[in-house]
């Protein structure tokens, strides 16, 4: 997700220098942004409308997380990165082959496909989508 | 070579400048130029400027307990302010560095047995085990140097000699310290041409899987049990190569805790005996959720393949129940896959159960309500009930005319006026404050593991001293033994007894009634019993609250602050129409044959037996609901797993019947039902945070009540078997058979 978004900003730079201003208030996505010098204006629930995604997939609740510490493992490499919960537990267990299957597109994009370097990233994009969210707080450890 | 170095290192900082990574990641190269005296001089060359100050590993909080006790030192070229005391491995990792360890475990005491967690120090002759050595003002520590790595590299070649090399059939493997760590350190051939060691396995009981040939000796395990748990059943036995970790005799483990030596053991010597070659770990889904076996709410992972839930692992929370859970938590998930119903069912004239569609049962079920008095509605909510369908629950009969609803294990006249009354106040991680403790009627070790070994940490840690009142119990920690019964309190507050003066001279007195009293009739007499003591010992000031009640069930602590109270105690008796809520061990003799009774839950338990009508519900690892756990923290559980068959959320279920029965419950989402409960008990939408009691017992009226001589008796009997859940369990049911203290 970051990655596109950056690699927006660096199209915009290359093609338009005029609009980057713009591009870099979109990825902060700062609801208040002044409409002088923004040209678009991203309003909560916006970019879900038009992005082509079910209606009712941009009616859900999610959940905006970053794991926990794993008890089990030393490596801290996995963390501090924030995810999208999307509760999908519509499963059921293929009576063909008992594989998984799903009727959700979104089952598989909150961990595998979607992380935000920070919790603001993650519930900028949540609300832009008009999903709503809550977020559950990071605990902390002491050395 | 040194100018390659070089400019990947000014390649990485360029990078850093313009994506602003938030935490760097250090990576260990294993490259010859690190051998290379010129190159090493490159590096070791400061060049703070351009790298951005290094944050603590995972988020961590640095606690100074006094701000003049900060030392600086160097970790790579880079300052830190550490407190005192620490060691160099600590300073490291409060640098944003990660030391590879295998003996260290920061909740344990320090081995330095396994030598992995080298570092060189300047002046310092020798590489040092940066986990034993305190850190000192103005230590200059590398931890990346050649000589580090080179030192590490040793260590690691000496524990793969006797390692077997059997990853892809281990359950460790993919989650593996020494896999991980020899990614880094670990040579890619061996020198080691003789025969492998080879031990004998351990039998450690239903719970923990031991292959003993994997076994690096780091002796976490032994550490655990004789700290955290509390029992001295594992021990290290010979020397050099015939070195083994056992239970010096042919024994079980008999811990609550045991699954934890699963968690800490760094390679794959000790892992889980249920989950044994089920899975393999990255095809598990991690749900972040709450365990709801006790009052405790031990923070958890879920986790899940597909639609089964796979294990159960500890979440990290300082405040609750650090990195440990007990066993009943990580092992009753099995519970959640059998004995479920599925089905809404409606008993027939026959005596047997037909399966019908939600519309039939929920038409039967109104249909029955309405016909009844409203005092003849008694609802009963369950052990396991979240907040929101209680108070759907309380909700729906109160429309129907009734009050008489409550949750079981709050016994027949339940105080909800006073929240300090149900709740501990001195909250779980504050009871590492206290130096006496003063247990009545409760025995934490087998109705709060996780609030037992905070008790044990706190006796380890302080030498605080435990009095108990109550039957002859196992504790895993020194204790007094008071008395049996509520006499011996009496003697207590009158300053007659011994212990007296141990309570008076406390700073900090901490006592706990056990939810037990609850149930009996003079438990008001009891309870003023016990605030003269609190009085007297002064446990009970503006900095300090040492008057607790430790509950047993997840849903105790909402229902009351809901105020699930019923009107009258003896509504049972005379009622015509029961809504049992996932209520299991309710007295089912006392309901009346001619009464109508509706079953909601997930699991065919008792209650099921006496049911005229079942409606299935989901378990805890399949909805999304709040649960207040014993000292007042409410947390939400997460969805992890798809429910069973055509069970709904129990709210869900009650806010369906209401609008059959004709009394529509204005709320239809979870945010509806959310803002319902805000404006009953606002303190159970503040999730994660824990919400103190704000009135202490003293505005409580006079009790007149005369205490009996019966004695306390245990609230729980057997451990491992308290709820729906724990009961369908097999695993629950093998360690009832095996470890359960006779």
């Amino acid at each position: 997700m970051a990655t596109c978004l950056r690699r927006a900003v660096t199209l915009a730079r290359v093609h338009q220098p005029s609009i980057l201003s713009s591009s870099v208030t979109k990825c902060n996505f700062s609801s208040t942004s002044s409409s002088s010098d923004a040209l678009i204006e991203v309003k909560p629930g916006e970019v879900g409308m038009i992005s082509g995604i079910p209606e009712e997939h941009l009616r859900r609740r999610v959940i905006i997380y970053s794991p926990a510490r794993s008890a089990s493992q030393q490596g801290s490499g996995k963390l501090g990165k924030w995810y999208i919960n999307f509760l999908s537990t519509q499963k059921w267990e293929n009576p063909l082959m008992g594989w998984t299957s799903t009727g959700d597109p979104y089952a598989n994009v909150g961990e595998a496909g979607l992380s935000f370097d920070s919790e603001e990233a993650a519930k900028a994009f949540a609300e832009k989508h008009g999903w709503e969210y809550s977020s559950i707080e990071l605990s902390e450890l002491i050395p | 070579m040194g100018l390659g170095l070089l400019a990947s290192r000014t390649l990485r900082s360029a990078r850093l400048r313009t994506t602003n990574f938030h935490h760097l990641r250090r990576s260990i190269v294993s490259t010859t130029e690190l051998q290379n005296a010129e190159a090493a001089q490159a590096q070791a060359e400061p060049s703070p400027a351009d790298l951005p100050p290094r944050t603590p590993l995972a988020g961590a909080r640095v606690h100074f307990p006094n701000p003049d006790d900060a030392i600086e030192v160097f970790v790579d070229g880079y300052p830190v302010k550490v407190p005192k005391g620490m060691t160099v491995l600590q300073a490291c990792e409060i640098a944003g560095i990660d030391i590879p360890r295998f003996c260290y475990h920061s909740r344990l005491s320090i081995a330095g047995n396994c030598r992995m967690c080298l570092v060189e120090v300047e002046k310092s002759p020798k590489p040092v085990a940066s986990c034993a050595m305190p850190a000192l003002p103005g230590m200059k520590i590398k931890t990346d140097t050649p000589l580090a790595k080179k030192a590490r590299e040793g260590v690691m070649e000496f524990l793969l000699m006797n390692h077997p090399l059997d990853c892809p059939i281990c359950d460790q493997g993919g989650e593996c310290d020494l896999q991980d760590q020899s990614m880094a350190f670990g040579s890619d051939r061996g020198r080691f041409t003789e025969v492998k060691r080879s031990v004998v396995d351990k039998n450690l009981g239903p719970l923990v899987k031991t292959v003993m040939t994997r076994c690096i000796q780091c002796t976490r395990c032994v550490r655990f049990a004789t700290e955290v748990a509390g029992v001295q059943d594992l021990g290290m036995l010979g020397r050099g190569s015939g070195e083994e970790i056992g239970t010096y005799v042919e024994k079980l483990m008999t811990s609550e805790l045991s699954g934890n030596v699963i968690d800490i053991c760094p390679v794959g010597a000790l892992t889980s005996k249920p989950f044994a070659f089920k899975a393999r770990n990255w095809e598990l889904k991690g749900t972040e959720s709450i365990d709801v076996s006790d009052a405790v709410g031990s923070n958890i992972r879920i986790d899940s393949r597909g639609p089964e839930v796979m294990r159960i692992l500890p979440r990290l929370n300082e405040d609750i129940n650090e990195e440990w859970i007990s066993d009943k938590t990580r092992f009753f998930y099995d519970g959640l896959k059998r004995q479920r119903l599925n089905d809404p069912m409606i008993r027939g004239p026959d005596g047997r159960f037909k399966a019908v569609s939600w519309r039939d049962a929920l038409a039967v079920v109104a249909e029955v309500i309405n016909q009844v008095k409203p005092s003849e509605i008694v609802g009963v909510a369950g052990k396991l009930s979240d907040a929101e369908s209680m108070m759907a629950l309380k909700d729906f009969l109160n429309r129907m005319g009734s009050n008489n609803v409550w949750c079981e294990g709050n016994g027949p006249q339940p105080n909800a006026d006073l929240r300090s009354g149900y709740i501990m106040n001195t909250s779980i991680g504050g009871l590492e404050k206290a130096d006496v403790f003063l247990l009545v009627g409760t025995q934490p070790r087998v109705e709060a593991a996780m609030v037992n070994a905070r008790i044990r940490k706190t006796v380890r840690a302080t030498q605080a001293k435990v009095g108990y009142v109550g039957p002859a119990a196992d504790f895993n920690y020194d204790h007094q033994h008071l008395g049996t019964g509520p006499q011996a309190l009496a003697e207590i507050a009158e300053g007659r007894h011994p212990f007296c003066s141990i309570l008076m001279n406390a700073k900090n007195p901490c006592i706990i009634v056990g939810a037990g009293v609850f149930e009996r009739p003079d438990k008001d007499a009891i309870f003023s019993i016990v605030e003269t003591i609190a009085e007297k010992a002064k446990a009970v000031r503006p900095d300090w609250n040492g008057l607790n009640v430790l509950l047993l069930n997840a849903a105790q602590a909402a229902s009351l602050d809901l105020g699930l109270v019923p009107e009258s105690d003896k509504s049972i008796e005379s009622a015509k129409f029961v809504y049992l809520m996932g209520a299991d061990d309710v007295n089912l003799d006392k309901i009346p044959d001619d009464a109508f009774v509706v079953y909601q839950g997930h699991h065919g338990d008792q209650s099921v037996y006496r049911a005229n009508v079942i409606l299935p519900a989901s378990a805890f690892s399949e909805k999304e609901g709040i649960y207040v756990n014993t000292e007042g923290c409410a947390q939400t559980t997460i969805p992890a797993v798809p429910t069973v068959g055509d069970a709904r959320d129990d709210w869900k279920i009650i806010r369906a019947l209401s609008e059959i029965s004709g009394v529509r419950l204005p709320y239809d989402t979870l945010s509806g039902i959310r803002s319902r409960i805000k404006t009953v008990a606002p303190n159970i939408l503040q999730i994660e945070e824990r919400e103190p009691a704000a009135f202490s017992y003293s505005v409580k009226p006079e009790i007149r009540q005369e205490i009996s001589n019966t004695t306390f008796e245990a609230a729980v009997e057997n451990f491992y078997m308290t709820d729906a859940i724990t009961r369908a369990s097999k695993i629950m049911a093998q360690c009832s058979a095996l470890l359960r203290k006779k």
